[in-house]
Parts: C-alpha cells; structure tokens; sequence
C-alpha cells in the first residue's frame, strides 16, 4: 500500500496525479488477465506513461529530480503490486468459471465394489465368544464326530437313556466293527470332557462349534446347529457365580433393559441345573405368539457340574467345583434378529447372506 | 402334565390364584408351559327339567317336551329316546353354538315350532355317547348354566416334568410340591374297604420269575362287579387330564395312575387261566396280541405277565387282548407292580407303544406305593362298580427297594449355592417335600443333616441331589447373582484362532459372501467329482443311519456344499454369486476311530466378478478372478512361499486348474469346475473354485512382520518386452528374470500380454515393468542398462525369447 502522505503528494503534482488517478481507474475496470497486460503495458511498458515520466526527470532540477524521483518510484511499486493482486485475483475467477463448467451428474451410481459379509451366525459366534473373553475365557474346540464316552457316559448320561438311540443320534459307520461307538456330537458338551482331561483347574473355557440330532429340518428344527459350551471350574464356584455370569452374557447379547430370570431344571451332567429366560422383546413382558404367551424366552440351559463328571476326568469334586452352561447359536438368532425359519441359515441365500 | 385344579385341590388347600402358582411350580422347577381355562365352551348352555312329553303329531319318532327353563317354560321337538318327564337336561336355545360349529336356532320341524335342542353329550361334545339325551345327576336345577351344573369350571396347568422327577407324573406329587411351595399339608384320597369273601390268595398266584425287571407284583381281586359308565365328577376329571372316559373299571385304573402316579391294569379275571400269573421274559418269537388288536413278535428282552397258557400283557406297556374287560366282565384282577425304567422303556420304543403307563415305569414309579393305589382303586370300584372287594392283597416282591439315607453337610450346600444357610432352615426345606429328617448332627461349625428320602423319589441317592433340592426350594431368584473371584482367568483368543478371524474377514473384504452349507452330503456328489476316487479319500465317514441317501456322506471336501448353495442361488434366478466357507471336512484315518477333521477354506464364483456399470463393461469370473482372491489373501496373511502346479484334479478344468502348494506344502487346488461336472449336477460351466487348507494358512501366516528399510535413493524403471512361444509359462519368464536381475531389481510386474498379426502364430509378447534402486547409492543408468542387458541374453538362451521391437 501507498502511505497517505504519500498519495497525497502524488496526487498534487500536476503530472503524477493524473497518471495515478488513471491507473487507479484503469485497474478498478480490468475484468480479465488480458486488461491487466493492457494497464501494465499503457503505464509501464517500455514506452509507457509513467516509464516514460520517470525517463524524463533526468531533465529536471536537481531538487525536483529526486522529488519527482521518489514519488514517481513509489507509484511505479504500488502500480505493480496491485497489477499483480488483481490479476492474480482475475486468474482464479477465470479458472473457477471455467471448472463450473465442467458439470458431472453427481447422482449417477459410485463405481461398483464387490461387497462381501459374513454368515449371521459366524458374527453371533464371534459376539458370544468376544463376551466370554472378556470375562476371562479361552476359546477351545472338540472333534464334531465323536466318541460315545465324550458325548454321553462321561457325562453322565445311562447308557439306556432316549437321546441315545437312532432316532436322535447319528451314528457313523466304522470300518470293523458293527455296533458303533462313533457318532456325530449331539452338543459341545463333549469339549468340557476332553478339556478337562488334558487340563487341570482353574479352567475358563467356551467352545463353539456345529452339533448334530436326528432331526427332520423344519422351522425349529436341523439336523446339523452350531452351541456354544461353557465351562468355568476353579475353588469355591458358586451356583450365584453361574448366575452373575450368564446374567452379564444375556445383557450383553440382548441389551440392559432385558430382564434375566433362573429356573430350575434337569440336565445329566449338571446339577443343581437351571434354563435361563430373558424377558420377551416382541411384547415386553406381557405374553405373546413368540414367548407362547409366557413374556419370556429361554436361551440357554446350565448348571453346576454333577460330581459324577469331575469323577469321569479325575477332577476332585471336594477341592473344586464348576458350572457349565449350552446354548444355541441359531436359537439366539431366531430371537435376536428375528429370522423366522432355521432352514434359512444353511440355504446360503445371497438375498439373506447380503443382510448382514 | 395336565393338571385340573379342582382335582388338586382334593389333595392339597389351593391358597394362591392359578397364575401365582404357576409362577411357584415355574421356579422351582416344575415349569408351566400353559394354563388353559375350562368351561368357556359351555356358557351358552343351560338346564333344562322336562315337564310334559307328548307325542309329534307329523312325525311318529319325534316328541314334543314342555321344557321348564327356569321361570320360563318352552317347547322343544326332541327325537331321543330316552326323553321322559322329569328328565333334567343340558339345552341350547336359539343362538348357542355348538363345539361343532353349528348354531342352533328356532325352527319349525314338521310342523311344529322348537325354541331349542335339548343335548346328547356327544353334541356337546364330552364323549362318544349318541344315544339319547345327557341326564344330569341330582341337584341340578332348571335354568342353571350347565358349566355350573357340572362343575365345569376349571383351570389346567400344562406342566413339563422333568426326566428326575417320575413323582410328578402324579396329583399327588403336583400337590406335594404345591404343599411345599404354599406351606400347606397334603391330604390321601379316601380309601374305606369293605372287604368279603374268598381272600383273594385263594383265587391269585402270582410268580416272579425275572426278578430284576420287575421287584413287585401286588394284585387285588374285585368281584360282582357291574360295567357300565364312570360318574361325571370321574369322566370330568380324566377329560381334563387328557383321557377318554371309556367304562367305570378302566377308568378308575386310569384315574388311579393319574392320582398316585401308579399305572394298574385290569385283567378280566374269568380269562385268566387258573388265576395265576407268570412275570417272565418273552421267549424269542413269542407272540402276543396287544389291546390295540396288534400281534407283535417278541424278544427275550421284553417283560411278560403270562398265565399258564401264555402271555396276557406286555408288561408295563399294554394290555393283551385275550384278557381285557368288557362289557360281561363281572370279577377283575387287578394289577398294581414295580417294572424296571429302562427295560420298559425298550420295550415301549421297540414296539413303538408309548402309553401313559410306559411313560411313568419308564421313568420310575414308588416301588412302596403298590399297594396303596390298589387298595385305592379296589376301593373307588366298589363304590363306582358296587363290586366286592375280595379280603387282602396278592403282594409278591422279588425284591425290595428301601428308602435310601443320604447326609447333606449344610456349609457345603451353602458353599456351591452361594448363600448362607442355617442347619434348622435347611431341615424346614427338606421336611418340606416329605424327607424324613432323622438327625441334624453339629460338629464344630460344620452341620449334618441326616435323611431318608422316600421311595417315590428314585432321583435323590447322592448329597448333590440334596443340594439341588435345597437350592430350588430356597427360590434360585433369591440366590444373589455374583462373578467368580479368581484371577487365574485370562481371556484370548490363540494365534491360529485371530488368524482364522482375519481370514473370513479378508474374504468378505475383497467380496464374497461368508455361507455355511450341511456338512453331510450324497455319496452321489461323489460319483460326480471324482468317479475314480483319485483325489477324495476312497474311505469316506458315513452315517449309518442318515435321514435320507442324500445326507449320508460327511464331507470330505466342502466342494459339494458350495455347489448345491450356488445351484440354490441360480435356481432363484441370482446369477452373480461370490461365496466363501470355512469348515471342517472328514477323512477317516487308518487305526483310528475318529477321522481327521481338517478345516478348509473354500471358495465358489459364478457369474459376474463385476457388474456392467454406466460407464464400462462387466467382468465375468474366470480362473484369473480366483487366482486374484488367493493372492490377495496370501497378501493379507505375508505368506510368500507359496506355489501353483499344473495337476490334474479329476473335478476341474483339465487345462484350467491347479494345485496350490504353501511352505511347501499341499495347501489345496484352484480352477474352473469340469464340464462335465457342470453337466451332471446341471449347473453353468463357468464356475471359478478354490478349496485350501486353513492349518497350512495359519501354520505359515505371518503375525509379526519385521520392518524393512525404505529406499532413499531414486529408482530406475525400465519396461522389458519379450516375444516367446505360447507354452513357456509367464512364471519361467518372469523367474529367469528375478534371478538375474539380483540384488538391484527390487520389483518386476507384469503388464501386458499381446498376442496378434504382429507376432507368430503361437507366440506371445509378455511386457515387464521392472524397477531398479540400490540401498545405499543412487543407481546409475549404465548399472541399471548392463543388468537389463543380461536379463535380455538370458532370456533368449533360457525361454527362446526375443526383444520385441
């Protein structure tokens, strides 16, 4: 910028003060880069007005010499800065226009992107086993085809009882033998077993995995399901700690507000057993189709680990003690997220995959 | 369970509302799945006294009855012949409807206007009796609602018994827990004999032959009796349970068996050959035919009652036919026994007869209550059947089951609940439900209370037993919910495990959809893939009792599974499909029961890669896209040493296929399915497979990458257009040219792949971009140009190549 001082004795010399108020006119009417070369040139050009003012001072007295001098310099710099700001000025107002020009139709379809997902009941798995780890448990696994001592003696189930027979089990062929022994895991159950016999306590653990019964597919039913086990033995558990626990894992799978009920029940392996409930989301409580009118729906069974088991893996039943709990992946599924056929999780339908 | 509440409260004082007591039974382990409330259906119906009865005048079958409805008298036409005057009867008056669906209204018949129907009881459909109209016993009064009338008011529990309790299986036992719950007192039925005649030990012989399969036999004999219908308290009562009323001597076994958890049998005594009876196992072949008109083949396994001339029952399960009461049926003997759970269990699934009785022998009926519920339904037959109860009960015991005494230490109950609990309030829970407190024993601090528990309760033989007992009585909502305390617990997941999380997440990531196919399949996949078993396992693990041929097989490839899901998406008319599996496939291993388990990744494609867009052209998947997800997952997983090998795989494109080797390993295959697999499981031929094994990905993934230095120094890049003949692979190419290059070419990468008129006719020009730096200089040109040049001799001496010009 130019000093007031200045300006004001520019603007009283008979000759600077007309070619500073023409320049200023000048600049203030350039509307492009091209009017700007035009004042550059008309006033600082070789043979410009100023150019050729400030040529001719040599001519002049010695005193007006270096007034003219110095007045003529100032208005050379200031004429030059501000050719430069409004040119600079014009430039980016010729580029924006010329950009906003360039229109896309910012409403067509992005590039596509294949997208991928993963199965429902991989991500309620992970959920579940997220949750446990939290609390402190490991993440183990047991073969799906299995032995009967693993799936049923060893926990406790008599060798007459009914989940034994053909038409609840599958059983699998051996090479040799004709009574068979091998047979497709009827739960996870199995895993508590093999753990603990390679495993002494304290023992946290979960084991998810896929589980078989001989089951005609309908809504409810498949003949192959995916549980989750768990198992915590260590000194002094308590029935109040298998509560404490499941209670924390229902609310963090179902959310806060859901209320978590024990009832008592009946399990080979465990005892004393519970089924635990989480209150009905359908109809808050009241009773409804879903929950058979009861406002709650049951998620899981569990209990404290009979005594026989720890006998079975050489566990002392007097020093430690443990709970245990099953539950259903596909079962919390269906309640979760509200898919209303068990079929569906093995159709592999790209229209339900995508959902999730 | 169905529970009647008016029947209950025969035996116990029902002090809370249905609901509450659903609630208590509910938390202490008897869950209610339901309660169902009677005698709605009946409201509409009313009593009527009929008061005159004259003759139709159009039609001779018919009459008209003046029927006094209470204060109000009408006139109904009625055909049943029982219709006399004074008879009181349950009417329906225009607009009532009936459980079959009709609505009654009034109409004219032949003449003759009738302001309602007066009802048979199969028309208001409480049993099969059509015959003429219902008469209603003493005490009903004209105009009464007929629910009243009948006492048809009630509520049903549907209750689940648990497997443990066989006790509950009864009125009794329900009352018993009820009493607990409530602080009530129990109450027997009434049980008055009036014994006469000949003692029945003159009459009946029993013989126990096989004694473990049935500890007690005990039989009462009632003779005089008259059949005919049960009174309607009893068929009430047996409806609201669930069972048809069918004549007073079978109903009262029934009503027994749903009273005190007994199953009895009646034998026509006159058929049973020289009143005695033989428990005995069936000889192989033995027949008999059952009350359901059956004749079903025996085993050695299955339990007989037999007289001298062969079987007369299945024992604990069914009836012979040869014996059964009937209408001429006059003496009865009556059966009242202890059969062992598991046999008649067998037996009821062999024979495919499961029965109210089977059901509770199967589960344990009170070998000590045998003789109580004889002379309970000898008592209800002499009252019902006005038949004479012969003096003393046949009791054989092959024998006996005692009452077993168990100690529980209270601190030890209270330590695996979770609570604090006293000696006396524990011995209050256990008196309860009827345990016979014999001692509570203090030692120090530690207390012992010492019980028999009774024989209606097969399930408590151990101190844990008790403890379940205490814990559910005490109230589970009571228990205060706490966290474990140790600190040994450390949650993780292992390496392998976050490895296999990162793989699915990957595969979604570059876009396939995560699926979960059946993990048993039809040996006919098998026969398609791979007719000469050259890559499966020849030995397969199979069920040997599938649900059906086409779920018999364990995997031993997930192949299979990803088929049937893309064929599942074609046939529903989705063409472009991208999934991915993971999951366990079988393979028996020699000398060992249990097959090998290894978990697989599989992939199928069909279809599009990526779609036509507005702007450019689809993608179709093919060997390439395929190849792309497997590089891009090795990436993923820093595994570098891995290799592709030209091999036949008898399910893949012969020429379009590979095998997939990994820290030199066999890890899996990769390529386009056969066409002739697509034909004969009618799908598509363009179909891109991959199938690996996730040990060799995890086992060789890497977790921690070390740093490695970045360059400062500019790089050189250099593009290399070779000429060669059609079957030298890109990967000699390319390998002759790393080796080469050494140290200073850093990066090679193939762009493009020309073949056309400007070349031979079975030639290729494969073109490189290569990238040279140093480490620790700035590279010359001329370093760079020499290296090139060498790559270019090489290539010509070792692949046949020229430089393209």
């Amino acid at each position: 910028m130019i000093s007031r001082k200045l300006r004001e004795e520019i603007d009283a010399d008979p000759e600077l003060g007309v070619i500073y108020r023409e320049a200023q006119t000048a600049l203030e009417s350039a509307a492009d880069p091209g009017d700007i070369e035009s004042v550059r040139v008309s006033f600082l050009g070789r043979k410009g007005r100023l150019s050729a003012l400030l040529q001719g001072i040599k001519d002049l007295s010695p005193e007006e010499r270096r007034r003219v001098g110095r007045l003529g310099n100032n208005l050379k710099t200031w004429l030059e800065n501000s050719l430069e700001k409004k040119g600079d000025m014009l430039r980016r107002q010729e580029l924006e226009g010329t950009l906003a020009g360039e229109r896309l139709d910012i409403t067509l379809p992005g590039r596509y992107m294949p997208f991928g997902t993963r199965h429902l009941l991989s991500r309620i798995i992970e959920e579940i086993e997220d949750i446990f780890i939290g609390m402190g448990y490991r993440v183990v696994e047991g073969p799906e085809v299995e032995l009967d001592y693993y799936n049923f003696e060893a926990l406790n189930t008599p060798d007459w009882h009914p989940s034994k027979s053909l038409s609840d089990t599958f059983y699998v062929n051996v090479p040799d033998g004709e009574h068979s022994d091998v047979l497709l895991r009827t739960h996870t159950s199995p895993v508590q077993i093999r753990v603990m016999e390679k495993t002494p306590p304290p023992l946290y653990v979960i084991a998810p995995g896929k589980a078989y019964r001989h089951d005609v597919p309908d809504a409810t039913h498949s003949p192959m399901f995916h549980q989750v086990e768990g198992l915590a033995v260590d000194e002094g558990i308590t029935l109040g700690d298998l509560k404490g626990t499941l209670e924390h894992f229902a609310k963090r799978m179902f959310g806060d507000d859901r209320l978590v009920r024990f009832r008592p029940h009946f399990f080979p392996f465990t005892e004393p057993s519970a089924e635990v409930d989480v209150s009905c989301n359908i109809c808050g409580g009241t009773g409804c189709r879903v929950c058979s009118g009861t406002g709650w729906l049951e998620i899981l069974g569990s209990g404290m680990v009979d005594p026989n088991v720890f006998e079975y893996v050489g566990y002392d039943s007097e020093a430690i003690s443990g709970f245990a709990f099953g539950m259903g992946v596909e079962r919390i599924a269906l309640l979760k997220y509200g898919v209303p056929d068990i079929r569906y999780f093995f159709d592999n339908d790209l229209r339900l995959l995508g959902q999730y | 369970m169905r529970v009647s509440l008016e029947w209950l409260a025969e035996y116990v004082d029902l002090v809370k509302s249905p609901q509450e007591l659903a609630d208590l039974l509910t938390g202490s382990g008897t869950a209610v799945d339901g309660i169902e409330v009677l005698g709605g259906e009946y409201e509409a119906f009313i009593v009527g006294r009929v008061v005159d009865v004259s003759s139709h005048p159009g039609a001779d079958r018919l009459t008209v009855c003046r029927v006094d409805l209470g204060g109000e008298v009408a006139d109904i036409v009625c055909g049943a012949p029982n219709v006399r005057v004074g008879a009181v009867s349950p009417v329906a008056l225009p607009g009532a409807k009936l459980p079959d669906g009709s609505v009654i209204s009034e109409t004219s018949i032949r003449g003759v206007t009738s302001r309602g129907m007066l009802l048979s009881e199969r028309e208001l459909g409480i049993s099969e009796e059509a015959a003429g109209i219902m008469l209603l016993e003493e005490g009903a009064q004209a105009g009464d609602k007929l629910v009243d009338a009948l006492g048809m008011r009630d509520t049903v529990l549907e209750l689940e018994i648990t497997p443990n309790r066989p006790d509950c299986l009864s009125m009794m036992g329900i009352a018993r827990e009820v009493a607990a719950l409530t602080g009530e007192k129990t109450r027997w039925p009434r049980c008055e004999l009036r014994e006469e005649g000949c003692p029945a030990e003159h009459d009946v012989r029993v013989e126990i032959v096989d004694g473990d399969l049935c500890s007690r036999y005990a039989a009462r004999v009632i003779d005089r009796l008259e059949m005919g219908n049960s009174p309607w308290w009893m068929r009430r009562r047996l409806r609201a349970a669930g069972i048809r009323p069918i004549s007073n001597v079978v109903d009262v076994t029934n009503y027994v068996m749903l009273e005190l958890g007994q199953p009895l049998h009646a034998f026509d005594y006159d058929l049973v050959r020289e009143g005695h009876i033989i428990v005995r196992r069936a000889a192989s072949g033995e027949r008999i035919t059952t009350l359901d008109g059956v004749e079903r083949s025996l085993t050695t396994e299955d339990l007989l009652i037999c007289d001298p001339g062969g079987p007369i029952a299945l024992a604990g399960v069914m009836g012979g036919e040869h014996t059964e009461v009937g209408e001429g049926t006059t003496k009865v003997l009556l059966e009242s026994a202890h059969f062992d759970p598991a046999n008649t269990m067998r037996t009821a699934r062999t024979h495919e007869l499961p029965s109210e009785a089977s059901y509770r022998f199967e589960r344990g009926v009170d070998p000590g209550g045998c003789v109580r519920a004889a002379d309970r339904a000898a008592y209800l037959m002499q009252e019902l059947g006005r038949g004479v109860v012969e003096p003393g009960v046949v009791d054989v015991r092959a024998r006996v089951i005692r009452p077993i005494r168990l100690e529980l230490r209270v601190k030890h109950a209270a330590g695996l609940i979770g609570i604090s609990l006293r000696g006396e309030d524990v011995a209050a829970l256990l008196r309860s439900i009827a345990l016979d407190v014999l001692e509570i024993k203090e030692d120090g601090d530690e207390t012992t209370i010492g019980v028999e528990a009774p024989t209606f309760r097969p399930d408590l033989v151990r101190e844990i037993d008790l403890v379940e007992e205490v814990a559910r009585l005490y109230g589970y909502d009571r228990i205060p919910a706490t966290l474990p305390r140790s600190s040994h617990n450390v949650g993780h997941l292992t390496q392998e495990q976050k490895t296999r999380r990162e793989i699915a997440g990957v595969m979604a990531g570059i876009g396939l959809h995560e699926a979960i196919t059946l993990a048993f399949i039809s040996q006919r996949w098998l026969d398609t893939l791979d007719p000469e078993r050259k890559y499966l396992p020849s030995e397969l693990a199979s069920l040997r009792n599938p649900i059906s041929v086409e779920t018999a097989i364990m995997r031993p490839s997930l192949l299979p599974g990803m088929l049937e899901a893309v064929g599942f998406n074609l046939n529903r008319r989705m063409t472009d499909i991208h999934l991915f599996e993971i999951g366990r496939v079988f393979r028996p291993l020699r000398g060992d029961k249990l097959p090998a388990e290894p978990l697989m990744l599989g992939c199928a494609l069909a279809g599009r890669w990526l779609p036509k867009q507005w702007d450019r052209e689809e993608e179709e998947v093919d060997f390439f896209t395929c190849k792309g997800i497997l590089e891009r997952l090795l990436q993923s997983l820093h595994i570098t040493d891995w290799d592709l090998r030209r091999e036949r795989m008898p399910f893949l494109h012969p020429a379009r296929s590979c095998a997939v080797g990994i820290g030199g390993a066999d890890a899996g295959y990769l390529g386009m399915i056969h066409p002739r697999v697509a034909a004969e499981a009618s799908l598509p031929e363009n179909i891109a497979v991959l199938e690996l094994d996730m040990a060799r990905l995890t086992s060789v993934a890497q977790s921690l990458i070390p740093y490695q230095e970045i360059p400062r120094y500019p790089s050189i890049q250099m593009d290399l257009a070779m000429v060669v003949a059609e079957e030298v692979d890109s990967q000699d190419v390319e390998g002759v040219i790393r080796e080469v290059g050494g140290d200073l070419l850093r990066d090679v990468r193939l762009f493009d792949l020309y073949r056309g008129r400007q070349l031979g006719v079975s030639e290729k020009s494969l073109a490189y971009s290569l990238s040279f730096y140093a480490m620790d200089r700035t590279l010359r040109d001329e370093e760079a140009r020499s290296v090139y040049d060498d790559i270019v001799s090489a290539l010509a001496q070792r692949c046949g190549a020229r430089l393209r010009a």
